[in-house]
Formats: C-alpha cells, structure tokens, sequence
C-alpha cells in the first residue's frame, strides 16, 4: 500500500508539472453527453495519459468515429478529425503514414467496429499501422438510441430486438487475438487510473495497440451498470504468473467477460515490425511523407519508354 | 494520311502481349507514329484476346476498325477476326489446319485476302521450341510482309529476353526461319514509306503517365484496391517504388483506400487513389467527407461500361455524371478528364494542385483506352506544372493563426488551410456541421452560411480551369465535333482524313468537365453551323449539360456504349453522313 502511495503522489505531481500541456487540451466546448456516461472518465484518463506521455496538443492527431465517443471530437483542444461511422481506424492509418512523428489516436464504438467497419479492424491489426485504437464496448448502439450491437448479451430486450436479442455476442478481442496482433488490453470506464496506465502503454507501443474499454451507459444498458463491473473485475497487475507474452493465455483470459473479468495487458509482442518499417521501398528513408512533397524527376524512369 | 494496321489475335496467354509490344517498340524504334492496344476477355487464359497496332509516318493517335494484316495464333483468331480485315487483306497463320482456310476465303472471297501459311510450330519444334514461339515464327514473317531491316527487331527480341539466353537463341531461329518465310511463294511485301529521321519519343500507355505524373507532382502516398482498368497504376507505382520512395498500399477495400487518402491529406502530404466506377459507388461516402472537412482529395476513375460488373475490359465514358453528382449533400467538386498520355501525365498534377488549392475532392476521369493504349508522345516535360499547395507556411503567419481561421466565412469560401502539428492552432475537421473553429453546430445561422461557404468555392475553381481547347479552324467548319476524353484521338486522327478530302472539321475539347465552363461553348454553336456530339455513352452526358447550359441543340450526336472505343474512319463515316 505504501507503495502505491508513493506511486500516486509521483503521478500527481507529473500532472501538476504537466499542467500547461494538461490546459492546452481543455476546450470551451461543452460536453453533451448524458450524465453518468462512461465517456467522462474515458475522456479524464486519456488526458491525464497525454500529460503523463509529454505529448503535447500540438503533435497529436484524434479521429473519431459516429457515436456518442464522436461528440468529444470539437470538444478537446488538439487536432481532430470528426469521421464517418466505422473508418475511423483507416482514417487514423492514413494520417499516421503521412506523419509518424504524430501521435495518432483513434476511437469507436462497437457498432462502428464490430458491424460498419469490421474488415479495417481486422486489416489494421494485420498491417500493424503505429496507432492507438480505443475501442468504446458499451455493447449497444447509443447515439441512435438503444439498438442492440455485436457485443449485447443474448436475451437483452433492446429498441429493434423487443422479445430480446436472439444472437450470441462476438467477443472483439478475442477475434483480435486470432489475428496475431502486437498489443491487445482490456480495461474499464469504471477505473480511470487504469485505463490512464492502459492508454500510456498503449501510447507507448510501436504498432497497433487494440485497447477494449468495456464502457457503462446509464441511459440505455439498464444491467451492466459499474457496479456489476466492480464486482467482475481482476487485474493482471495482481497476478504473479501472468505471462502477457503468451497469446493462449491471453485468448484463455479474453472468453471471460461474465465473471473474473480480467483487465490489463493481455498480451504484447514488443518483437512485430510496425507498418511503416515493414515497407521495402523505405528502410533507408529518415523523412516523413508530410516533408517530402516536392517535383520528383521522372527521367530516369522514362527511359524504360523509350 | 496512309496507315498501316497489324492485329494479333489469338486466345489470352498464348504469348499475344509480348509480340505485340515487341511490333510497337521496334516500329516506335524505326521512327513510326505508333497507337496499340488490346482487346481481350476478363479472363486470365482462354478466350479471345486481340492486340491491334496502327502506326504511319505522319502523327496519329487512334486505332482503325479494320487491320490490314491478322496474324492469327490460333484458328479461332481467323475465323473470328476474318470480318475485320480490309479488302486485299492478308493473313499471316500457323494454324496446322489450314484446310478450314479455304471455306473462309470462299465466303469472303470479295475481300480477295491474302492467306500466307507457315507450320510454325513445326518450325519451333525443329529448333527444340515450345509451341509458344508460333508467335515468333508468325512475327519474322510479317517482318518480310512489311518490308522493314531485321536488324531492329532482332535487337528490341534480344534485349526483352536477355534473362532467357537459351530461350533467346531459339525465338532468333523461329524469327529467321518466319522471316525467310520456307515455301510460301510470292510473298506480298507492302510498300510502307520509311522515316528519314527518327524523333525522339516515348511509347506508353495513360495508366504509367498517370503514376510518373503522380511521382513527378510529388504524391507520397498511394493507396488502391484492384480493378480493371485502374490496376495498373498499382503495379506501375509499385514497381517504381524503390525509385520513388512512395507508401504504396493496396488496402483490403475502395473504402479503406479513400479513407486512407483522405487521412494522408489532411495530415499534409499528397496521396492519390484510382478505381473504376465499382469502386468509386464505395468511395462516395468519402468524397463527401472530403467535401465536409474541406479536406483535398484525388481520386481517379478509369472508366469501363456498367452497371454492376458490366464490361469489365472493355471502354466507355459513361461515369461522368456520377462523377459530377457523387456524394450526398451540396458542395463544390471538380470533375476534369484526360484524353491521352502526355494529358494524363499533366492532369493527375493539376488534379493534386486544384484539390489543394480550393480545399475540395478533385475526380480525375481516365477510361480503359487511355488507360492501356500505348501511344508515341513526346518526351514528358519536368518541372512544367508547378506544385501549388495552397497551404499556410510563413513561420510569422503560421504563429498568428487561430483555430477560426480553419473555416472562417469569407467572401470567395475559401479559408486558410494549415499542416496539422505545424502551429499552435489546432481544429476540428468535423463531418457535422460546425462553426469557424471546426466546433458542432446546429445553429440555422450558422448551417446556411456553411452550406453557401463549400459551394461558392466553385466559382473559383471554374475562374482557374482553362477554357476548352479548339482543334482546328475557329469558325466555319462544314462539321464540329465536341466531345472530352478519348473522343478526342479519333477525332483529331479523322480531322486529317477530312482535310484531305477538303472538308473544314474542328473539334471542341472539354479536359475541365465540372464546374462547367459554357462560355467557350457558346461561341462555337455561334461561329459553327454544324456542331455535333461524340461521347462514348448512351444519354450523351456531356452533351445533355451542353445543352442545359448554353440552349443550343447539337446538329446530330455519335454515341457509341458497346465497350469499343471511337475508330477514326468510323469518325471519317459519321462525317461523311452528317457533312
């Protein structure tokens, strides 16, 4: 316990020296979401994850999706881009190849993700594009007023699904840890600290890092409210024998999402080659793409033509 | 103008392409204004394939219906080809058997056609050949029909197979024993006029230009998802990319590779994608997020006839009506084509500059015969087209901007556009409504004067395109043409013919289709009797926007939409009807 005293004291104190990067994020914009919704907490942590990270405003790049993670998009003070339901990920891919010495962060929700825009989810964590992926699970569709999305549990009366849902939900980082990622955590809106400690690694990592935010919503998820999550949740930080390098271990952890709900690292390779570094044509380039427009001379190549 | 006419055909994979590049390059090498293109099925092997080689002493830059010489590959390349041989034809074959040869002169015998015979794979057998090198045999023996130095050929053979030594010495004996051509007698030789001096040109078709015009205009970024007849800008951009340096990224959909653009643009450097009509439904969505944010786009469309699959090898103009009315919502777009090599090669550039510029998603329309017609043109120009950003760089200004400054109301639309992570100033692109900053915003004063703010920017863009350009007499034609993208090669090659028969023809060329410039338009109905439409779609597009805005009816339209591309005689025909 001493331990973490001290620990805490220390990250207060970053934040307070990280005060004028911390003021550059805030927005005179309001916020608008309901009251209670998990986006508060989700917004705090990742603020508080910049200023801990030294990025400042200026160097980051937010892409949000369509849902109610979007309505954050003019309400913080860095560069955002406000995008279209489930192309956030591609959107962020595109704007981190075209400056990797950005930070680029992207959000969605699990309709966006899981429904309109799976096929990108799934090529990003194949192509291991260096960006942050926060994945809003709320497991349901807010904005658009309570339908159920890929992640509602079976049986849960929802606006469109009256007599109750009648599929079995997808469990997202599952399906992403099929895919061979490079960093897959899981974390809840319940607990700002940890989703801080959470985005920093993710922040941290050098490919995609698949961040799961199992997110409350006070207007539409009449069950799983924070308190059924406080009374589901472990942390891997608690257990001796985790091994956040082997990926059955961490598939093992991922099928658990009723009961020992278990949040943190649930697994990294630290040994993947990123996007840009796996691009042939490129190993012995040092620019970034956004410095290199200019006339390119094509005389060479014409001669093949002649 | 005299032309000479060389068609290939044969079923796909027996070897017809590299023959075929082989004829062009040797006789772009002998000094030969030179059009080739193919013709083939959406198939990989199998099925009919033509390559079809025009070339002549005087510049042209179409193909004609009708071949001069059919060198068949195969049986079914005579018999279902023998239509499009001209009167005194000759066709060079190998097939082994030639019995079926004689019903078919029977029924075409008015045609009085030349077949010359060799048992070329006999031939390349002898040599230990495989039965791939017909083609070769089949290629020395046209050389002795059309009378050129071997010389030439033999070098451009040797140096398209200097990797394949063993292969090499035995396609040289197949080309010699073809030439020498064994027991045919009285070989016809045509009496082609030679060059006295060879220009210095290039050979390529619309699909390289577009990517060395991409390289050259400084795009760092590609991204694509295969598709007929976009690809090869892909594999063009991919097989430069060491030389290049470019990200060249096939994406797992349309969707993904415009949304990747559009990220790339915003994040400041230049991106470019190209698809065909399919791909671009998918990318829609994105134009008018581009729109929205005012974020600069380019996509290329290579068009072929739709909907749906439709033909997905063949040709067509008929995607400019999307093109122009893609995207929900109201904004400004612009919509330009290309028509040739050298303007494919300029309009992906002044694509990227008029995207940027004017903060707007910019349609670069190409078409299937541009995009893999080879065409000699002049060598391309470095440096022609300068790199025209618009963006905000002064270290003094960049320190002064305020987030409002993104999209502030100003009288022209357009607002100051900066390199995200190159100031302090940091906005909202938002694809909702938004105010000055980039904030959300639902407010009816502040929607409408948004809404006006993306759509007055097309004032400008049409201010900066150039007029269409006029080919020929300015006034007084017996006949005019008006027309955009490919039309303009079968026009201009048919405007020659005209000449030389005396008639007055003069063709009117729309590069810049939308916003549409109508002033220049309205002069030629003005100074011009007889204007008609050529376009390669069913409703005329063009023509129906030509009317809409300049109330001028066309004398008569020539609409082709069976996938062919516009033959210069049969542009010569139309004249000839509607002179």
């Amino acid at each position: 316990m001493q331990d973490d005293k001290e620990k805490t004291v220390e990250r207060l104190k970053d934040l307070v020296d990280g005060k004028s990067t911390y003021l550059k994020y805030e927005s005179p914009e309001l916020l608008t979401w309901c009251g209670g919704c998990g986006n508060y907490n989700i917004l705090g942590a990742m603020k508080q994850a910049l200023v801990h990270e030294k990025i400042s405003s200026q160097d980051l790049i937010l892409c949000f999706d369509v849902g109610c993670n979007g309505n954050l998009a003019d309400k913080i003070g860095t560069n955002t881009i406000h995008g279209l339901h489930g192309r956030a990920i591609s959107l962020a891919s595109g704007c981190k190849i075209a400056n990797p010495n950005m930070q680029v962060i992207a959000m969605a929700g699990d309709g966006a993700t899981l429904s309109e825009g799976v096929n990108h989810l799934i090529h990003a964590v194949r192509n291991d594009y260096n960006i942050v992926f926060l994945h809003h699970n709320n497991s349901l569709y807010g904005l658009t007023t309570g339908q159920p999305s890929a992640t509602t549990r079976k049986d849960q009366k929802m606006n469109s699904a009256p007599d109750g849902v009648y599929l079995d939900p997808m469990n997202p980082v599952d399906m992403v840890l099929s895919l061979d990622p490079s960093f897959v955590a899981r974390t809840f809106s319940g607990d700002i600290k940890h989703m801080t400690e959470m985005i920093q690694a993710g922040i941290r990592h050098n490919g995609f890092a698949f961040i799961e935010i199992f997110q409350t919503c006070p207007t539409y998820s009449r069950k799983y409210k924070q308190e059924w999550y406080w009374d589901k949740v472990k942390y891997i930080r608690d257990m001796e024998n985790y091994d956040s390098t082997d990926i059955w271990a961490a598939r093992k952890a991922a099928l658990e999402i009723e009961e020992n709900i278990l949040l943190g690292i649930l697994y990294q390779n630290k040994n993947k080659q990123n996007f840009m570094k796996k691009l042939p044509n490129r190993q012995d380039i040092t620019t970034a793409p956004v410095d290199e427009v200019k006339h390119y001379d094509i005389s060479e190549l014409l001669k093949e033509f002649e | 103008m005299k032309r000479t006419v060389v068609k290939i055909t044969g079923a796909s994979g027996m070897g017809l392409l590299s023959v075929g590049d082989i004829i062009s390059k040797t006789l772009k090498n002998l000094g030969y204004s030179v059009c080739a293109d193919r013709e083939y099925p959406s198939l990989i092997k199998g099925g009919h394939s033509s390559y079809q080689i025009d070339f002549s002493t005087e510049e042209l830059r179409s193909l004609s219906s009708k071949t001069d010489i059919l060198i068949a590959l195969d049986a079914p390349g005579i018999v279902n080809y023998v239509k499009d041989i001209k009167e005194n034809g000759i066709i060079i074959h190998g097939h082994e058997h030639h019995e079926m040869i004689g019903p078919l002169l029977t029924a075409t015998k008015d045609l009085e056609l030349t077949p010359l015979y060799l048992p070329a794979q006999d031939i390349a057998f002898s040599f230990g050949g495989n039965h791939l090198m017909v083609n070769m045999v089949l290629l020395g023996l046209l050389w002795k029909v059309l009378g050129l130095e071997m010389a030439p050929l033999i070098k451009e053979v040797e140096e398209r197979f200097a990797t394949k030594p063993k292969l090499l010495e035995i396609d040289l004996k197949c080309l010699q024993a073809g030439y020498e051509g064994q027991d045919i007698e009285n070989i016809p030789t045509l009496q082609i006029p030679s060059n006295k001096e060879v220009p210095k040109k290039i050979l390529i078709n619309g699909n390289n230009a577009i990517g060395l015009g991409a390289i050259q205009a400084g795009v760092r970024a590609y991204y694509a998802y295969p598709m007929s007849p976009a690809s090869t800008i892909l594999t063009y951009l991919a097989k430069t990319y060491k030389e290049s340096g470019m990200v060249v990224k096939q994406a797992e959909d349309e969707i993904t590779s415009a949304q990747m653009a559009l990220g790339s643009m915003y994040t400041g450097t230049r991106a470019l994608v190209a698809t065909s009509g399919g791909g671009f439904d998918l990318m829609t969505e994105t134009v008018s997020l581009a729109a929205m944010t005012e974020t600069p786009l380019v996509i290329v469309i290579a068009q072929r006839p739709g909907p749906a699959t439709g033909l997905p090898t063949w040709t067509g103009q008929a995607d400019l009506n999307m093109a122009i009315h893609s995207g929900h919502g109201e904004y400004a777009k612009a919509v330009i084509s290309c028509s040739d090599p050298t303007s494919a090669y300029e309009q992906v550039q002044y694509a990227m500059n008029i995207a940027e510029k004017f903060q707007i998603p910019v349609i670069l329309l190409t078409e299937k015969v541009i995009a893999e017609a080879q065409i000699t043109v002049d060598h391309f120009e470095h440096g022609k087209i300068p790199i025209e950003r618009g963006l905000v760089t002064s270290e003094e200004e960049l320190a002064e901007l305020r987030p409002s400054d993104r999209y502030k109301i100003t009288e022209s639309g357009l607002s100051k556009r900066w390199i995200p992570g190159s100031c302090k100033a940091v906005y909202c692109a938002n694809g909702d409504e938004h105010w000055e900053s980039g904030s959300l915003t639902e407010d009816a004063e502040k929607a409408a004067p948004m809404i006006e703010k993306r759509i007055i920017k097309e004032k400008l863009v049409k201010e900066y395109f150039p007029d269409p350009e006029i080919y020929g007499v300015e006034s007084g034609a017996d006949i005019s043409f008006v027309g955009w993208g490919s039309s303009k090669n079968a026009v201009l090659d048919a405007m020659k013919n005209a000449e030389e028969q005396g008639l007055k023809v003069n063709y009117l060329h729309y590069e810049y289709l939308w916003p549409f410039k109508e002033e220049k338009a309205k002069k030629f109905f003005a100074d011009n009797p007889n204007v008609c439409l050529i376009e390669g779609n069913y409703r005329g597009q063009l023509g129906e926007i030509i009317e809409n805005n300049t109330g001028n009816k066309f004398a008569a339209k020539f609409l082709k939409y069976d996938g062919r591309a516009f033959c210069h005689d049969e542009v010569t025909a139309f004249i000839n009807e509607n002179k």
